[in-house]
């Protein structure tokens, strides 16, 4: 992934081009326009795939040898790639597809972003102008396909405003809640010329409209404070927000400063070391029972970042029954939706939190802490009590293993399921934003791509991928994307031969109708030799630390197929629409 | 709109949102200033459709300012469910405002065409009762007659019920136009 541009004495016109030559006005055609719109926007790497609509775009892209174009293998995967990028850069992620086939299979990839906030910009070819709304060859409404799952987007009606409506999309992309932002270029407006003028601004209005960030309303931050001083059994609850703020010094800070402890969404994980004293755990569906119980008690909720989505709170009539709640968020449209707040703040996750750690006064729980603990060590204790001697891998011995041998230094992408659940729960999140995960839309076959994106974003992070034999066989297709671009992750296959997470859903709540759950692989190490890579099978407990401390010595891309327990389930469960405290746990 | 949701359907969407007590819908006008821009209709009706907000009418017109259309809906939800449909429509990147009205605090108006049977010995007592309604008489045919009523809903309905009896042929409704009382 180079980005160091080598300008020949032949490709003067690339170099003319090139936004760092000039800002003199020229006049370009839109495909250039767009390129140097990219990379003014410091845009340095692309997932994309070509097609007619798009073609005037790739004619021009060679020319910007500062945009890295990676060639997916599925458009899935660019939108899902581009995510990932987002989420551990904190920078917007591009992704590019033709009209028609090319922009409905970025659908899934911008659906995933949209639910999880993050910030993407897709750019989708499509037909001429003239032959827009005539049912031509590949043109779908995509303005109309992604308007309940984008933040905002742009069909480019002539190509004067094509360099505008680029930036304004990375605005509105990035600004208060990050979301994915899709531009619709016309095949035409791609090759119309106009004279390109750097330094014009973009749309004064919409851009104020966008980055309005309110600042934390000072009384608010001072009833928030009061009603922390009065708390008995307080405790935080945070979610994605801490990680796109970048709050996370502020979190600690507040909760060290007011000794109340920490709950994480599945999106907040990492957010707060698991290892620090007031981290608690997740909540909801699978959250340990002794987490779910303390919301149950608690009388004071410090939400920041989370949306108290249905898997955090099951049952809304008896979440938290006794809790007032005070509840930060950059989107006013998130508070009072779920929970009515006694105490609304709106404003950045980061600048609520450190006028609150101003506000607060020291506080000490002790007394709630320890009773907090002494019901987390009772449920360790039973968790002990049920374990059995197994001769495969656990899911646990696996995210061991990867801590462990990473020195706690990786960067975890897990898929959706069982070992989506098990990763969040047992690996020792000690390290910010070191998990990402597909939250909000659950879409399996996130990971693989995702974490080509988290590489290529970090390449100086150690990546794994923990995925389910179902997932992983869902963009398979980008283990020829990795091994192209000499991107390097490990992969963490938990087999256990079945659509894991439904399969336990038909245990508890089908009579064991295991419909349509049963799925075969092909075999991993074949496959892996297959695409270039290296692949290997562990089948038992003692093998795992080393084959993780292999696959960390072998160079590239490698695959680990984990044949782990067929139905072994995630424990404990919260049945859907049941309140948190009513939760399923393993029989004794 | 919105006429696909069942009751269940509709119980349970309030019953997700905050405070809304069952059964406790009343009707909301929500007037929205909105970029005149491509789709910017699209994404209002979107989230009014996405959020569950029972649409009763919706209209679209300029507004006082070039660029600017101004887009008046009428909802029905229980009020923390409008409050939360506002916010969604404030998200919106051409929404400039939203103008959120509980039922009576604005000045309200609806423009009916109403074509009703008629016959040369009826057709004075049918004028009569339009004028009583402030409502006039905009097409004469021998056995139609048009007439044009502007006012609040109810007047409208009023009006409507009235005429029944000589047999409605057709009948075209503006919708609701709303804009703010000066104190
Ligand atoms: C694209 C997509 N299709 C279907 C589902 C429904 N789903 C959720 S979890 C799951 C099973 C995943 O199986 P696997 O990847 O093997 O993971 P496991 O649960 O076995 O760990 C399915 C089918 C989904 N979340 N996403
Ligand atoms: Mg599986």
């Amino acid at each position: 992934m180079t980005t160091t541009a080598t300008v020949t004495q032949e490709s003067g016109d690339a170099r003319r081009a090139s936004a760092h030559a000039t800002d003199e006005a020229r006049e370009l055609a839109g495909s250039h326009i767009l390129c140097e719109a990219l990379v003014r926007e410091g845009v340095e790497l692309l997932y994309g795939y070509p097609g007619g609509a798009i073609m005037p775009f790739y004619d021009a892209l060679p020319a910007y040898p500062r945009l890295h174009h990676v060639l997916v293998r599925h458009e899935q995967a660019a939108a899902h790639a581009a995510d990932g990028y987002a989420r551990a850069t904190g920078k917007v992620g591009v992704c590019v597809a033709t009209s028609g086939p090319g922009a409905t299979n970025l659908v899934t990839g911008l659906a995933t972003a949209y639910m999880d906030s993050t910030p993407v910009v897709a750019i989708t070819g499509q037909v001429g102008r003239p032959f827009i709304g005539r049912d031509a060859f590949q043109e779908t409404d995509v303005l109309g396909l992604t308007l309940p799952i984008t933040k905002h987007n742009f069909l480019v009606r002539h190509v004067e405003e094509l360099a505008d409506v680029v930036h304004e999309a990375f605005q509105l992309a990035r600004s208060g809640r990050p979301g994915p932002v899709l531009v619709d270029v016309p095949k035409d407006v791609q090759f119309a010329k106009t004279v390109y003028r750097p330094a014009a601004s973009v749309r004064s209005i919409e851009l104020y409209r966008a980055t309005r960030v309110p600042q934390p309303a000072p009384e608010a931050i001072q009833q928030a404070a009061r009603l922390i001083a009065q708390a008995r059994r307080p405790v935080i609850m945070s979610g994605h927000g801490i990680i796109l703020s970048n709050a996370y010094a502020e979190l600690r800070a507040l909760a060290e400063k007011t000794n109340i402890p920490v709950i994480t969404t599945l999106l907040g994980l990492s957010a707060f070391p698991v290892d620090h004293p007031l981290f608690l755990g997740m909540p909801g569906m699978h959250g340990p029972a002794f987490v779910n119980r303390a919301i149950g008690v608690t009388d004071l909720i410090i939400g920041v970042g989370l949306r108290f989505d249905d898997r955090v709170t099951g049952k809304v009539s008896e979440f938290a029954p006794q809790a007032q709640i005070i509840h930060i968020d950059i989107d006013p449209s998130e508070l009072n939706k779920v929970k009515p707040a006694v105490v609304p703040i709106l404003a950045d996750a980061k600048a609520a939190l450190a006028a609150l750690v101003e506000a607060v006064e020291p506080g000490n729980h002790q007394g709630w802490l320890s009773e907090l603990r002494q019901w987390e060590a009772e449920e360790q204790e039973r968790a002990r009590r049920l374990s059995r001697p197994v001769p495969y891998p656990t899911p646990t011995d696996i995210l061991d293993a990867i801590y462990e041998v990473t020195d706690g230094e990786a960067t975890v992408v897990s898929d959706v399921g069982q070992h989506q659940m098990w990763t969040a729960r047992f690996y020792k999140w000690t390290r910010p934003n070191s998990h990402i995960t597909s939250g909000g839309l659950g879409t399996m076959g996130f990971a693989l791509p995702a974490a080509m994106g988290v590489k290529m974003g970090r390449p100086e992070a150690t990546v794994w991928v923990v995925a389910g034999d179902g997932g992983f066989q869902m963009n398979i297709q980008e283990l020829a994307t990795l091994r192209d671009e000499g991107v390097e992750i490990k992969v963490a296959i938990m087999n256990n031969g079945y659509l894991g997470m439904v399969r336990q859903w038909q245990e508890f709540f089908h009579q064991r109708n295991y419909s349509e759950t049963p799925i075969s692989s092909p075999d991993y190490v074949k496959l892996a030799e297959a695409y270039g890579l290296t692949g290997m099978r562990v089948e038992r407990r003692e093998d795992v630390q080393a084959a993780v401390q292999q696959a960390m010595q072998t160079p590239g891309t490698v695959i680990i197929d984990f044949a782990i327990e067929a139905e072994a389930n995630v424990y404990p469960m919260v049945p859907p629409g049941a309140a948190i405290t009513d939760m399923i746990i393993e029989r004794e | 709109m919105g006429s696909d949701m069942t009751e269940q359907a509709i119980a349970s969407a309030r019953a997700g949102q905050a405070d809304a007590p069952q059964g406790s819908a009343r009707l909301y006008t929500l007037a929205l200033l909105v970029d005149d821009r491509q789709g910017a209709v699209d994404r209002v009706v979107n989230v009014l459709r996405r959020r569950r907000a029972n649409m009763r009418t919706l209209v679209v017109g300029p507004s006082e300012e070039a660029g600017v259309a101004r887009v008046t809906v009428v909802v029905d939800d229980a009020e923390v469910g409008v409050e939360h449909l506002s916010e969604q429509l404030r998200k919106i990147v051409d929404v400039r405002q939203v103008l959120l009205f509980p039922a009576g605090r604005a000045i309200e108006r609806e423009l009916a065409l109403v074509k009703v049977n008629c016959t040369a010995a009826n057709r004075s007592e049918i004028i009569e009762l339009g004028q009583h309604f402030g409502a006039q008489a905009v097409d004469l045919a021998p056995e139609t007659l048009t007439l044009q009523v502007t006012g609040k809903g109810e007047q409208v309905e009023q009006l409507l019920e009235r005429l029944q009896p000589y047999g409605i042929r057709e009948l075209a409704r503006s919708g609701c136009l709303a804009i703010a009382r000066d104190e």
